[in-house]
């Protein structure tokens, strides 16, 4: 009974599938959360068209958050802008978590009119399960950057948040099955799919291709619902046997891309549940993946960045440069003091130097993908070699935690 | 943290995690009718009726279509003109997210909102549209008022 309990939440395995949904956690929240900001005065402050969820807050709890007054509701945006930035680019990410969840309870308890979805229940359970624990920052992540640590995509955790994560989608799947044909579900004994095709604009379909068809085939729409029951009833065992997981991964996916094509449903529909799927991959899975790519690389001729090996500030971004090569593309070359700005060397002869050299990073490393859109904005090859000179003079000014670690930070 | 000390931690954790959940879970459609009674709940984290998506879909339908009234004559506003606010990737009013007006005494808050954003009108018809067998009548239709809201006198 030890070893299965051991096994199912004690035992240390990799973060990075964790750190990974962060991200995905994140998006959603802000696609939720945010839209409802652009039209403040009709959402949240005094005049707003409000309506209240008292079956999940208490009244006094309500009562007391409709005190706020307007530039307190701003403040909370604002709190809400940067906490949420904070938890997505994973810098101090527990703590933003705590806070960017603290903000959402506060608009959700403020008015629930249009965050206030089943789905927003939902991720709010997600939201208190990340908010426990820090694991979730190990990598993919600013904090990762400050630590410095090479070895963060691998770093064992004990394996319990990513076991709950996955046990909640894995009983909403179904229980969202169980209810819809016991109790008050009518998924037997009516036709849903059948009155949906027929509903109005307001009734939640879209106006995808079979709709028409299907609103003239009741019997296929019966088909096509118990087949819905029956798949949200055993796709949670389908996930948790081994050897249908990755079947059970890749229909619980091509069944969520479903839902989004066909129904009117929120954000979270298609940014937090095929994430929260991914959950079921094994984390070594992933990371012997990993290694066995840093192996091949290894092995293979591979781009060098060259840097001034006796720049504090350097040597610490070159450490970055090394957390976030994953897949060990890179060759890490300690040039001396005459070196006015990093080079990039890259296999096939090609050759790069300051920002034009780091534009080409962006290119090569997973975790500098999200500059892409930033370093070739139009203009960013007209401010970022000003700005990449400004800080290549002034390098051996920066106090740069690492560096100052190693006692070499101003020189 | 001494790892034993952090084992006995997480495992607490997700014990009391656990039971909560699978309450939380089944208590509105199976505990309660179990029981026969009303069972406490707890607030804050869990749906309040559990995970209830699209479980029980009828062949009846209803919405709420709200008109504006100048010079006695009444307008239909068109309900995203109503709720601005655009989510990503859906769109509310398609999940009927106005029908919630119609709900008893949403009207001390929705009059005065329609006021403020349609200054124009002289009063507005809050109407409940019906139809109550989608399959087997659709063109049965069925609207009526469920209240109305005063001019801007009244909120001014």
């Amino acid at each position: 009974m030890n070893k299965i309990w051991n096994r199912l939440f004690l035992e240390e395995r990799p973060s990075i599938g964790l750190s990974f949904f962060r991200i995905f956690v994140a998006l959603t929240v802000g696609l939720h959360v945010i839209p409802s900001f652009f039209h403040l005065d009709d959402n949240y402050l005094s005049g707003a068209f409000k309506t209240f969820n008292t079956d999940f807050f208490p009244i006094w709890f309500i009562n007391g958050v409709q005190q706020s007054p307007d530039w307190l509701v701003i403040a909370f945006v604002v709190g809400f802008y940067v906490t949420w930035f904070f938890f997505l680019i994973g810098l101090f990410a527990q703590i933003s978590c705590v806070l960017m969840t603290a903000c959402c309870y506060y608009f959700y308890a403020l008015n629930c009119f249009h965050i206030g979805t089943l789905s927003w229940d939902i991720l709010l359970v997600t939201l208190f399960l990340m908010c426990i624990s820090p694991y979730h920052g190990d990598y993919f992540s600013i904090d990762a950057l400050r630590r410095a640590d090479i070895d963060a995509y691998q770093k064992p955790r004990p394996f319990f948040t990513q076991r709950l994560l996955q046990l909640q989608i894995a009983s909403t799947f179904f229980f969202t099955g169980l209810y819809k044909i016991t109790g008050e579900g009518n998924w037997i004994t009516g036709n849903p799919i059948y009155y949906l095709m027929n509903y109005p604009t307001q009734g939640v379909t879209k106006n995808f291709l079979l709709k028409e068809w299907m609103a003239v085939h009741p019997h296929f729409c019966h088909i096509v619902g118990l087949m819905i029951v029956c798949t949200e009833m055993s796709l949670p065992f389908f996930l948790f046997y081994p050897k249908t997981r990755r079947a059970a991964i890749v229909l619980g996916l091509c069944w969520h891309a479903l839902l989004v094509l066909t129904l009117d449903v929120p954000a979270i529909f298609f940014f937090l549940f095929p994430a929260q799927l991914l959950l079921f991959i094994h984390p070594q899975a992933i990371v012997d993946w990993i290694n066995v790519k840093r192996r091949i690389n290894e092995q293979s001729p591979r781009a060098k960045v060259i840097y001034d090996g006796s720049c504090g500030f350097c040597r610490s971004s070159v450490r970055a440069l090394e957390v976030m090569d994953l897949f060990k593309k890179l060759e890490y070359v300690p040039g001396d003091q005459s070196l006015k700005e990093m080079r990039l060397e890259l296999p096939d002869g090609k050759n790069y130097g300051g920002f034009y050299a780091f534009r080409r990073l962006t290119w090569i490393l997973p975790m500098l993908y999200v500059m892409v859109p930033i370093v070739y904005f139009p203009g960013a090859g007209i401010v970022g070699p000003l700005v990449y000179g400004w800080i290549a003079r002034h390098r051996y000014l920066f106090p740069v935690f690492y560096a100052c670690k190693m006692g070499d930070c101003v020189r | 943290m001494n790892l034993q000390l952090r084992n006995k931690l997480i495992s607490i954790f997700v014990i009391v995690w656990l039971g909560v959940f699978y309450y939380e879970s089944t208590c509105v459609y199976y505990l309660q009718p179990l029981f026969k009674r009303e069972l406490p709940r707890m607030k804050f984290l869990f749906p309040p009726a559990g995970w209830v998506m699209f479980y029980n879909i009828e062949d009846n339908f209803g919405y709420a279509e709200v008109y504006g009234v100048k010079d006695g004559n009444p307008q239909l506003i068109d309900p995203h003109q109503i709720l601005q606010t655009r989510a990503i990737g859906y769109d509310n009013i398609n999940r009927n997210a106005l029908v919630t007006v119609l709900s008893p005494g949403m009207d001390q808050s929705f009059c005065p909102y329609l006021k403020r954003r349609f200054p124009y009108f002289e009063k507005f018809l809050v109407t409940d549209v019906e139809y109550p067998q989608l399959t087997e009548e659709p063109f049965d239709r069925r609207q009526e008022v469920v209240y109305q809201c005063a001019g801007s006198q009244a909120y001014e």
